[in-house]
Order: structure tokens, then sequence, then C-alpha cells
């Protein structure tokens, strides 16, 4: 991960299940057969430069597998 | 106005949403710039911040863009 995330995530929300998710064929061939879901939610995050601010942050979910690639959509302020 | 090209040269942990030796499309961000990320169209097919390092720009010829965009 490229930015690491300072304390909670807020606002979850999944946003695409499935076969719903575009790169559902990646995600299972990469990861694994499994339910995935895709999420989004608020963080305050340390970016590689050491700047703190808060983004709204991505990612790949599913049981047994835990949580992958957080991807920044956007910086928040 | 000119469109940016770039060559995903690093992929680690991003194996999914990115694909090393492939033609991405950046989208401007002058905010990304200053923090050394760059906005690019991911597998996802939506736009993401990932550090420039992961990335090598590429010239492409206009008429050829016009093409590789209709298939991103």
């Amino acid at each position: 991960m490229y930015f690491k995330i300072i304390g909670e995530i807020k606002d979850k929300e999944v946003i695409a299940v499935g076969r719903s998710i575009r790169e559902i064929s990646r995600l299972r061939r990469i990861y694994g057969d499994k339910r995935w879901r895709k999420l989004k939610g608020i963080a305050t995050v340390r970016l590689s430069d050491n700047t703190i601010c808060n983004a709204e942050i991505h990612w790949y979910e599913a049981h047994g597998i835990g949580k992958k690639e957080f991807k920044i959509k956007r910086i928040i302020g | 106005m000119q469109q940016k090209f770039v060559i995903c040269v690093k992929n680690q942990g991003y194996e999914v949403s990115l694909e090393r030796w492939k033609v991405y499309r950046v989208i401007p961000d002058d905010k990304a710039e200053i923090h050394r990320q760059i906005r690019v169209i991911d597998e996802s097919g939506e736009d993401y911040l990932y550090p420039e390092e992961y990335f090598t720009p590429i010239e492409i010829p206009k008429p050829v863009q016009k093409a590789l965009i209709s298939t991103m």
C-alpha cells in the first residue's frame, strides 16, 4: 500500500458485489474465487510524502481473504 | 487538449487494479502532482491515485490516441 491509514475507516459502504464488480474475473484469478465486495470509506491517511489528509478510499474484501488493494479515489481537503 | 498516457512498470500490491506493461490513460490532477501521485483509469474503469513511480510516461501519436481511448 502506498499510503498508511491512520485510525478508523468511517462511512463504510458497499459499492459493488460479485459480478457487478467490473474486474471480478481478475479478483478471482489473482486472490481466489470468493464472494467479493468492493467498498468505499473515508479515512485519514499518510501519503508517501508524509502529508496527512482525509481521503475517500476504495478496496476489495472477501470472507476468508480479507481486504485487498486499498486505493485513493480522492483527497478531501 | 493533449491526452497523456503512461505504462505501468510496477504494480506490487495492486495486481487486480494495474497490469504491468499495460498502457493507462492519465487524468489531469494538480493536487495529485503536488504529492507525487498520478491519476489513472485503472482496470476497474474508474480513476484512482497511484504513486508516480508505478508508471513511465509514453508519447502516443494523436491518431493512435483516439483509437486507444476507445478501447479503455
